[in-house]
């Protein structure tokens, strides 16, 4: 029972639990103990280890670990350390608990055995990460984060009926690959999954919520939610077929709308889109070099977006604004903050010797391999776009853009910048070094991005990339508008059925209560004193109550030898 | 963009090409492999395509006033 305490992500949450109890000094400072503990522990489990719980009848795996729980279960605790140290700052103890919380389901989730276990996790994730929004405090965030936990309660709500429905047809629990078979359980699950995953076109909850958590909930954010999707996707649905062509077509979607948005975090939440979009191909090819691309993409994604959410929120904590439009030339005054966001911005575009090279050309070579050539000129677009958007556009109009700008530039805290430091560390040693990520990925597969082809390849779509972009930059400037996604069809709707099934209902039930309460009043009233409408002899103000006790002994006794004769009668 | 920055570029560039045509004469997995500089065409069309494209979304569909949803 004791092993229980050791799992990673219940190391994370036991850790938010002994947070609320230290005082606040040292509380940031604590917080970064537990993500390191959780590494150690990651790091010593070996193959097979296992961990059990019995819960009623069910026999749970809490923990199982091989080598894809691993791979993830690492790049988890990293960034979880990574972003404490760039939220250290924050004495916010909600956010830090929850952040924590967080944080510790997305482990939950990786090494969950049975479908049980994951999905308590699932939905534990889905709660403390709706608190990140909510913690900024806006009118804003209040309702971007009711809705972002409405979409998840949807999504967790149909996993957990495709999980049930699933066990009562197979009898299994298990984590385990599915054939490729389209059951009702099997589409549940698939969509409930694909709800985290922010597949298309159930992905807007992402670009709704992401700009509008706080700086430091969104560097969380970027991490887990997505990536522990992706997890279970390549858990459980390796090879479905489907998934190549959403996967494709998120990888573009995201990328048009990151041309088109103007706000710096927005631009980023569509670019988590597009850049899943890379691993649910991957995933719906299937082949072990696809899902190793997949899944090390996974682990080069978390590092670069988390530098980039990091220093994007460095920019909107020291100007206070995140719309292009307000930014520009910040260069000098920021030029810290925008070679490391340059680092994540070239990592994401998949430029070589940073990390997004190690793991993109593997998944784009991967549908190569497999003779979907489609798929693979699809995402050699799509890239096209993250480099036009994430590479060019946004530091092109934050950092340059104008000469001067006479916005206040507030210093950032140091913690940010050891933060940024370390995952812009990681970007370049993972891109220099690919075998120290190679290693722990979970098939054999022998693969060598520093080829000629490969270079050639990225190197001259980059350069004409960056021809086209500068050839039409004026297109791309900030201007003050929103664009409309196809949450427009649940936003817009909203009122109506608020009227319908809220405003409806309540004033139902309002009713209801009103004429209940009627009722109990008009009974009280009636029955304080029965005699006064029992016996029409009497005035209304009769004595009945003012029997003698006596009286009322005798009476109570007669009664109730009628009763008793009665009754025997009866019987 | 100073000159000697667009020098590097240009030289970049050339060294892929000669690359491209001295290393790579004999990569035929794909079909697009036989066209010369393929992948400098396709980039620079898709960039074009994709920021003319989300213009003409932008325009025609999605853009709202920053206040559309209060």
């Amino acid at each position: 029972m004791i092993e229980i305490l050791t799992i990673p992500g219940v190391i994370l949450i036991i850790g938010a639990v002994l947070l609320s109890l230290l005082p606040q000094k040292i509380r940031s400072s604590a917080f970064l103990i537990f993500p390191i503990a959780a590494l150690a522990f990651v790091l010593t489990r070996p193959d097979g280890y296992s961990v059990t719980a019995s819960l009623g009848n069910f026999e749970l795996i809490v923990m199982e670990v091989d080598a894809l729980s691993r791979v993830f279960g690492i790049i988890f605790a990293i960034t979880a350390f990574v972003a404490g140290t760039y939220a250290w700052h924050i004495k916010d103890l909600g956010q830090q608990i929850n952040a924590l919380v967080y944080a510790g389901s997305a482990l939950g989730v990786t090494y969950a055995g049975d479908l049980l276990s994951l999905i308590i996790f699932w939905e534990l994730m889905a709660v403390s990460s709706t608190w990140l929004i909510w913690a900024n405090r806006t009118e804003a965030s209040d309702k971007a984060g009711t809705r972002y936990l409405l979409y998840h309660i949807l999504g967790g709500g149909l996993l957990l009926a495709g999980i049930i429905w699933h066990y009562m047809t197979t009898g299994s629990l298990m984590v385990e690959s599915l054939e490729q078979n389209y059951t009702i359980a099997n589409v549940l699950m698939l969509v409930g999954v694909a709800i985290n995953a922010a597949v298309i076109p159930l992905h807007t909850w992402l670009a709704d919520a992401y700009p509008k958590a706080t700086i430091t909930g969104a560097v969380f954010m970027s991490a887990f939610t997505t990536k522990s999707a992706v997890y279970v996707l390549i858990r459980v649905f390796p090879g479905w077929e489907l998934l190549i062509w959403f996967g494709a077509a998120m990888a573009i979607y995201g990328v048009v709308y990151a041309v088109i948005c103007k706000d710096i975090r927005e631009i980023l939440a569509y670019h988590i889109i597009s850049q899943v979009g890379f691993m649910v191909c991957g995933i719906g090819i299937g082949t072990d070099m696809a899902l190793n691309g997949a899944t090390a993409h996974a682990y080069s994604h978390i590092l670069y977006k988390s530098l980039l959410f990091m220093s994007t929120g460095a920019v909107l904590y020291a100007t206070g604004t995140s719309k292009l439009v307000h930014l520009g030339g910040l260069a000098k005054k920021m030029p810290y903050v925008l070679g490391l966001y340059l680092v994540g911005g070239f990592s994401i575009s998949g430029l070589p010797l940073f990390n997004g090279y190690i793991s993109k050309s593997m998944t784009i070579s991967a549908a190569g391999y497999a003779h979907n050539e489609m798929a693979m000129l699809m995402l050699l677009f799509a890239s096209v776009g993250t480099f036009l958007s994430v590479g060019l556009k946004l530091p092109y109009y934050t950092w340059f853009g104008k000469e001067d700008n006479d916005i206040d530039v507030k210093p950032i805290p140091k913690n940010m910048y050891i933060g940024m430091g370390i995952a812009a560390f990681a970007c370049i040693f993972y891109g220099l070094y690919p075998q120290a990520l190679y290693m722990y990925l979970p098939f054999e597969y022998d693969y060598n991005p520093f080829t000629v082809y490969h270079f050639v390849e990225i190197t001259q779509i980059s350069l004409m990339t960056f021809a086209g972009f500068w050839l039409l930059r004026k297109k791309l400037a900030g201007e003050l508008i929103i664009a409309l996604d196809v949450d427009w069809f649940y936003r817009k709707a909203a009122p109506l059925t608020r009227k319908v099934f809220v405003n409806g209902v309540d004033n139902f039930y309002d009713r209801v209560e009103d004429k209940i309460w009627d009722i109990a009043r008009f009974l009280t009233q009636k029955f304080k004193n029965p005699m006064t409408w029992l016996n029409p002899f009497t005035d209304r103000n009769n004595e009945a109550t003012r029997y003698s006790p006596a009286m009322e002994v005798v009476m109570s006794l007669i009664l109730f030898t009628v009763l008793v004769f009665s009754l025997l009668y009866l019987i | 963009m100073k000159n000697w920055h667009w020098i590097i570029l240009g030289i970049l560039f050339l060294v892929t090409l000669v690359l491209e045509f001295t290393y790579l004469a004999d990569y035929d997995s794909h079909w697009w492999n036989s066209i010369p500089a393929f992948y400098a065409l396709f980039g620079f069309v898709s960039c074009i395509v994709i920021i003319y494209f989300a213009k003409f979304i932008a325009k025609n569909i999605v853009n709202r006033d920053i206040n559309y949803y209060d």
